[in-house]
């Protein structure tokens, strides 16, 4: 930054001869401006909504009625365990992936980089429209498995929660490869010289040094992961059969099926209040991560 | 250090089948959509534009195309000035209230988007804005803004307040400073951040879904409704559409980290999956 | 040679014990064009404190980690105790390594850190234990065992580290720079704790360091590195007192460096011509290069009355530097700038007040060395 660029625009009127009181206080003045629209606007169009589907959850008895409805239940556990299996398979494929992005040279790990990111950045119908494409009767991955004789006829892998775990866990691998990858590199690489000199195979050091010391990215990938997991609502429909529905799609089925308003923002409030202690957990994680790192 | 001993190599080799997992679906998409066939297959059985001829002709899928873009504008410039605003604002200020202030700009990142849309939904028909792209746009921007908020303050991280300060105190007045200190600097968090949102309110399926109209159905919206009848040419051709758009985004997001060389910092930006 | 007082560990895959001489033969290490090592020579004898002194940049550090296995080295041979371990994994070389910053796992307490090597060699539990717990014992650390490394002070986690090194009875120590993180008053104690624990244990180490009073305070035998390349190597007194390029020379320290001509050469003695200071005798070591000089260390020169003995000149002078300790005096003296250092408590000592200012040397202090620069 030049000096020159700085001083360059004079300024006009009463504005221009400054002086130790007049700066802090033309700075507040514009500080507050600059916030004020942000600050306007997500109080009208993000705070006042939500404020009126909490309180809308306390009309009409909702949340007894909704809480005794077997499907709401059923979409409950739905929501668990498809959430958490699907959260353990990302972050076990997420450790293998940013394993190799930690160990590879700089020109590849842009580009895998890149490849860990296509997901990220490709719309989640467009994503399981591919999925559909590749695990119909007569798609890829079927062709595979009769090209190499595991089966003669199709298996039905579409419209199945074995589908809907697979639309998930590519959704989601991003999100659990960054605090895997990140808590990787901020090990010492030393540390894995030293467990070599002092007799340890590669085996030990990923044992003992490795997946020890990359705990914390891992306890971050699984919170994140399973955050974004509960509050899926297209792959279920697209990918999953009746039986796979989760939270999200009762909270749909409430309030443009049964039109019961109060109902789906009881929902909606339980679900939202689930992900914030979530994201509470998480923070804190992440936080006590921070802090080892220091040290 | 020895690069290659067999558990790497074991590793390498397992690591395969995963980045294809992550790749494969992606990479379809196109010769889906080009494929000279009634039917969705791949790999296709030769090349054709039909498909995209198709959809260009059919009024439902190019009306959606441009709600998609209308909305997509929307979310756009609202999402740079608020979000540009916010983060020079708050850049190196510290004061009571900040970390509220700070929640609350990221707070449409964490809350789920069927909640979002659930909120949504009531207060429109509440307020009686319903049945055009507004509506949606508005709620796009609502989700798009703590991206260009967030990327804009990464970009503004290297700039001393310090400076600024001094800039204020040889005589810049409020405008010359953002003119010419926070500008230049935040360029590329802006176009970042933009792109961010364009692409997010490009894909956003449900908010879009329980606000759509006949004039306001999005790109998203048509295609979920339709595959969950079939899958037809027209959604590949739609799906390869969003296909360039994220592809132009993840080479600008590369370049970006390539610049930069903080290839870990940027990404877990987002809390807000479009799901 | 195997004096060891930890207790007796894991006997080396040869079968053999461990003597602990290491010898490098030729070796070089090339990174495409770059040649960081180039054709080193080196031998550690059993039980000999070798210390590889350079400048970033200058291989020692490179050195030591093929030494380790950590690097493969690009040309040459690596011998310990007689046989080649070119191939062999760093964690078959049975060597203790202690790392700049010390490396110590940060999850495992300070007794699991020493027990590491122990468990990977399948040693029981309680005999791992009680092994673990002696080594700490004997860097006096015996009731810090359930620290985590991040509860310890930087010397202690230097113990640790030392005491994990050892706990496997290796057949030498490597330290890259184990010190560069303490400072100056726990440098100096715990230089002196390694050189009292290398002499009872009859290890032999190879250390690594930039610092000069560090290689100068425990070395047996200096090496000094540039580009590389060995330069000069021997005792610490006499690398210091008789340095054979004027690099070297101002590498170990300050230096009065005096461009001269040489007259007569005979053996270990040399006559030079100083220009403005006359002729003198000074050592040689029989180094041959274009341009000569001779160096005198500051503390080697002395104020002197007209009438001693030996080499002198008659000097102005220009200041004077009280450095606590000592005193710096600057000279001029026969055309050329020069350092005196003396003891403060002998401060001027030897200036007669009322007659010229004379200083002087002693013809074994000044050395003649080649000029690079």
């Amino acid at each position: 930054m030049s000096n020159a660029t700085l001083a360059g625009p004079r300024p006009r009127g009463r504005d221009s001869p400054p002086s130790a009181d007049s700066t802090p206080r033309r700075r507040r003045s514009g500080w507050w401006l600059l916030l004020a629209p942000i600050l306007a606007f997500d109080v009208v169009l993000f705070l006042t909504p939500l404020g009126k589907l909490v309180g809308a959850s306390f009309a009409d008895n909702a949340y007894q009625r909704v809480l005794e409805d077997p499907l709401v239940l059923r979409a409950l556990v739905n929501t668990l365990t498809i959430s958490l299996v699907s959260t353990i398979v990302t972050v076990v494929l997420g450790y293998v992936i940013a394993m190799v992005l930690w160990r590879a040279g700089n020109v590849t790990r842009v580009i895998l980089f890149a490849v860990v990111l296509l997901p990220f950045w490709t719309g989640i119908l467009v994503k399981n429209f591919a999925w559909a494409v590749l695990l119909q009767d007569n798609g890829l991955v079927n062709a595979f498995l009769q090209g190499i004789g595991l089966t003669d006829a199709p298996i039905p892998l579409l419209h199945n929660r074995f589908a809907v775990i697979v639309g998930m866990v590519h959704c989601l691998l991003p999100y659990a490869v960054f605090p895997i990858f990140s808590s990787l590199t901020s090990i010492d690489d030393r540390l894995g010289l030293a467990a070599r000199s002092l007799g340890a195979r590669e085996g030990s050091v990923f044992r003992r040094i490795t997946l020890p010391l990359s705990l914390p990215g891992i306890s971050a990938a699984g919170l994140l992961v399973f955050i974004i997991s509960t509050g899926f609502f297209i792959t279920p429909v697209v990918m999953g059969g009746p039986g796979d529905m989760m939270i999200a799609n009762q909270i749909d089925y409430y309030a443009r099926q049964l039109t019961d308003f109060s109902g789906a923002a009881a929902l909606a409030v339980i679900l939202t209040v689930m992900v914030s202690i979530l994201v509470a957990v998480y923070q804190r994680v992440l936080k006590a991560g921070g802090q080892h790192e220091d040290n | 250090m020895k690069t290659t001993n067999p558990q790497q190599r074991a590793l390498a080799l397992f690591s395969i089948p995963v980045f294809l997992f992550l790749v494969i679906p992606t990479a379809i998409v196109v010769p889906v959509a080009l494929n000279d066939s009634r039917y969705i297959t791949f790999p296709p059985e030769g090349i054709s534009f039909a498909a995209v001829a198709g959809f260009f002709a059919d009024r439902a899928w190019t009306s959606a195309l441009t709600a998609s873009l209308q909305s997509a504008g929307i979310a756009v410039v609202i999402g740079v000035l608020l979000g540009a605003t916010a983060a020079i604002g708050l850049h190196g200020r510290k004061f009571p209230g900040q970390p509220a202030v700070v929640g609350l700009i990221l707070a449409p990142m964490i809350v789920p988007t069927v909640v979002l849309a659930l909120a949504f939904y009531q207060f429109f028909i509440s307020v009686g804005m319903v049945g055009s792209i507004v509506p949606i746009g508005l709620a796009h921007a609502v989700i798009a803004t703590p991206y260009v908020y967030l990327t804009t303050r990464a970009s503004l991280a290297g700039l001393n307040p310090a400076l600024v300060r001094s800039a204020q105190s040889l005589g810049a007045g409020a405008l010359s400073v953002l003119r010419h200190v926070y500008l230049p600097v935040i360029l590329p968090g802006l176009i970042s951040g933009a792109l961010f949102a364009f692409s997010v309110s490009i894909d956003e399926t449900v908010m879009s879904l329980f606000m759509q109209s006949p004039g306001a159905t999005t790109l998203p919206v048509k295609m979920f409704t339709d595959i969950q009848f079939n899958l037809t040419p027209k959604i590949a051709v739609s799906s390869a559409l969003l296909v360039s758009v994220a592809t132009v985004g993840l080479l600008l997001q590369v370049m970006f980290v390539l610049k930069r060389r903080s290839s870990a910092r940027m990404l877990p930006l987002a809390v807000s999956a479009q799901t | 040679m195997t004096a060891s007082v930890i207790s007796a560990g894991s006997v080396p895959r040869s079968g053999r014990a461990a003597q602990g001489a290491i010898e490098l033969r030729r070796v070089s290490k090339r990174y495409g064009d770059v040649v960081a090592v180039d054709e080193l020579d080196l031998t550690v004898q059993p039980g000999e404190f070798v210390t590889l002194l350079g400048p970033s940049g200058s291989g020692k550090t490179t050195t030591m980690m093929m030494v380790a296995g950590f690097e493969e080295h690009t040309a040459g041979s690596v011998l310990i105790d007689g046989s080649p371990v070119d191939t062999l994994p760093p964690r078959e070389r049975n060597l203790g390594v202690v790392f700049q910053n010390y490396a110590l796992f940060p999850h495992m307490s300070a007794l699991e850190n020493v027990e590491f090597a122990l468990r990977m060699r399948k040693v029981p539990g309680p005999e791992r234990r009680q092994r673990a717990s002696e080594a700490l014992d004997r860097v006096g650390l015996g009731k810090m065992g359930d620290r985590k490394p991040r509860q310890l002070s930087g010397g202690q986690q230097q113990r640790v580290a030392l005491a994990r090194a050892l706990v496997f009875k290796p057949a030498a120590l490597l330290l890259d720079e184990p010190m560069a993180a303490l400072d100056k008053r726990l440098r100096e104690q715990m230089q002196e704790e390694i050189k009292t624990l290398q002499k009872s244990l009859g290890i032999s180490v190879l250390f690594v360091t930039h610092d000069q009073d560090e290689a100068m305070a425990m070395s047996d035998r200096i090496v000094v590195m540039r580009d590389g390349k060995i330069v000069q190597s021997g005792p610490p007194e006499e690398v210091y007192n008789h340095p054979e390029t004027d690099w070297v020379a101002s590498f170990l320290g300050d230096t009065n460096l005096i461009p001269c001509t040489i007259v007569e050469r005979d053996g270990e003695e040399a006559v030079v011509d100083l220009g403005g200071l006359g002729l003198a005798k000074v050592r040689d070591r029989g180094a041959s290069g274009e341009n000569y000089a001779v160096s005198i260390r500051p503390e080697h020169l002395k104020f002197r009355t007209r009438t001693s003995a030996g080499n002198g000149c008659a000097a102005t002078l220009l200041s004077s530097t009280n450095l606590g300790a000592t005193v710096r005096h600057r000279l001029m003296a026969g055309g050329h700038e020069l350092q005196l250092r003396e003891l403060s408590s002998d401060r001027g000592a030897g200036i007669v007040p009322d007659e010229e200012l004379w200083v002087g040397w002693d013809a074994d202090k000044a050395q003649l060395l080649v000029l690079e620069s």
